[in-house]
């Protein structure tokens, strides 16, 4: 489902802008309020979520003390709790390293908002009803906090702008300006027209080659034409292996006017692996067909990383799940 | 465990090739960790167990052993959730050297999550160890440091590893037909 994630500047507007954006889309808001809520179910209690949301805790000398155990767990509750949420629900996520946790989502949308300080101080003064010293002090706190968050937590950089599909500027452009060319871009999104930098890339080098034609990258939930293909795809559903269904065909074979005769649609892509998997429940003597044509899709785009699961090691994997082998109905 | 009165097994690697690889590898391991400080063992609950506090007593080098724990994948529910933590580490890894130990690597999903997991902690280093090693089964690329046997697809148990809870403590790795 799509992701939005907002990384903000504290005072730039960033969530007032992922409210706008939420609401007009009906996504799921992920801010302070929503996920403290929710996150109870996870184990996470009130006092240790404000306690720990988006801070750093300074490791101390020797031995992990409590609190650092508390925020690890409380990180990868939060985590958990982002990835489960973000297979059901369209969301819009409010800071917590969002671009990061979501960087290789292929429906994510990664925005940064920003605002010269003068502006921010403004804003700040009078969101707070502060004078102007307590506003300097509060947007120097939050920002350092969130800063040394995304460095304690995933070793990253707040102001990597390799993150972002898009950094907006409030000091120059306004809220609801910002907020309709997310919406728009979103919208796009939702129809699978953006297409994640690692799948351009991989697009570009293929087209130089030969290219594969893209079929589906809605995002929308496959017909899968195989009970085992439904229980591959759980598996890494489970073990959060982010995977597209038959994305590509590759052609094999051309008649002599340039017609495709034969053709080639891999199961599954990992596009954090940048992988194809092939599943195979025939057996062993029933797939040289199969075979061949992967030795030609490997002769023809070499590059193509492809791992066929022929139907014993899919049966040994059943067997170690403890499931039962489902047949076609 | 009588294992020459159950047909249904096939001794696959003996109590004594163990002990040797066992050896072998908390060898390896002492002298490429000699330099390094702040080792961190961390072993996978439960099936590397059994492993991981033999190698530990072939180390000559001075280390931490904690342990990690998650949940497996039962498959057939409609809604199986997601991998989770189910006991997570005592140990603050961040800039520590840690290795993973593994009772076997196969389809590299447990050990891809793992790793992803430990990653965002910010070790100084992390790596693998695994007794056992099936790359037939394998669907995801998985970085495996040292490792002890290669073996083929088949259904393993012993030394830790186990069929619904039996045979984990047989002194010698198993085929269960």
């Amino acid at each position: 489902m799509p992701v939005i994630t907002i990384s903000r500047q504290f005072g730039s507007g960033g969530e007032a802008i992922a409210r706008i954006v939420s609401q007009r889309l009906n996504y799921l808001l992920l801010n302070r309020a929503t996920i403290t809520e929710k996150l109870k179910e996870y184990d996470v209690s009130e006092p240790e979520f404000s306690q720990f949301d988006e801070k750093k805790i300074l490791p101390g000398d020797g031995d992990t003390s409590e609190l650092e155990k508390s925020y690890l767990r409380y990180l990868e509750a939060l985590h958990n709790f982002f990835y489960d949420l973000a297979i059901r629900e369209n969301l819009v996520i409010l800071g917590r390293g969002g671009q990061v946790l979501f960087k290789d989502f292929p429906p994510a949308l990664h925005v940064k908002v920003i605002a010269p300080y003068k502006n921010r101080l403004q804003r700040v003064q009078k969101l707070y009803n502060l004078d102007e010293a307590a506003a300097a002090r509060l947007i120097s706190e939050q920002d350092q906090d969130r800063e040394e968050y995304l460095r304690h937590a995933f070793g990253c950089e707040w102001f990597d702008l390799d993150f972002y599909h898009l950094v907006f500027n409030t000091g120059i452009l306004g809220l609801e300006e910002a907020s309709d060319l997310i919406i728009q871009l979103a919208r796009s999104l939702e129809h699978g027209n953006i297409v994640s930098r690692k799948d351009y890339e991989e697009q570009l080098m293929k087209e130089s080659l030969q290219p594969g034609v893209v079929l589906d990258a809605s995002g929308s939930p496959p017909a899968f034409a195989h009970p085992s293909e439904e229980e591959f795809a759980r598996m890494l559903d489970f073990y959060r292996i982010k995977w597209l269904y038959e994305p590509k065909t590759f052609p094999l074979q051309w008649d002599s006017e340039g017609n495709i005769t034969e053709a080639f649609s891999p199961d599954f892509y990992l596009p954090e692996q940048d992988l194809y998997v092939e599943l195979t429940t025939q057996k062993q003597k029933l797939v040289w067909r199969k075979n061949k044509k992967i030795r030609r899709l490997k002769e023809l785009y070499p590059d193509i990383n492809i791992k066929i699961i022929y139907g014993r090691n899919y049966r040994s994997l059943l067997q170690k799940y403890g499931i039962e082998e489902k047949k076609r109905s | 465990m009588e294992i020459e009165n159950s047909c249904r097994l096939k001794v696959l690697i003996s109590e004594e090739q163990i002990d040797e690889k066992v050896a072998f590898l908390g060898k390896a391991i002492s002298r490429d960790y000699a330099q390094v400080r702040d080792l961190v063992l961390v072993a996978v609950l439960r099936g590397s167990v059994y492993f991981a506090v033999d190698l530990s007593r072939n180390l000559s080098i001075p280390f931490i052993l904690d342990f990690i724990g998650i949940s497996s994948y039962g498959g057939g529910m409609e809604h199986p959730g997601a991998v989770r933590i189910t006991k997570d580490l005592d140990v603050n890894i961040t800039h520590k050297n840690v290795l993973l130990v593994e009772d076997i690597v196969d389809t590299g999903l447990t050990l891809n999550y793992l790793l992803k997991k430990l990653r965002i902690r910010n070790p100084s280093s992390l790596r693998v160890c695994t007794f056992l090693d099936m790359p037939e089964k394998r669907i995801l690329d998985v970085p495996v440091d040292y490792k002890g046997f290669e073996i083929p697809d088949a259904f393993i148990v012993g030394y830790g590893l186990d069929y619904h809870e039996h045979y984990r403590n047989m002194k010698v790795i198993a085929v269960l037909k």
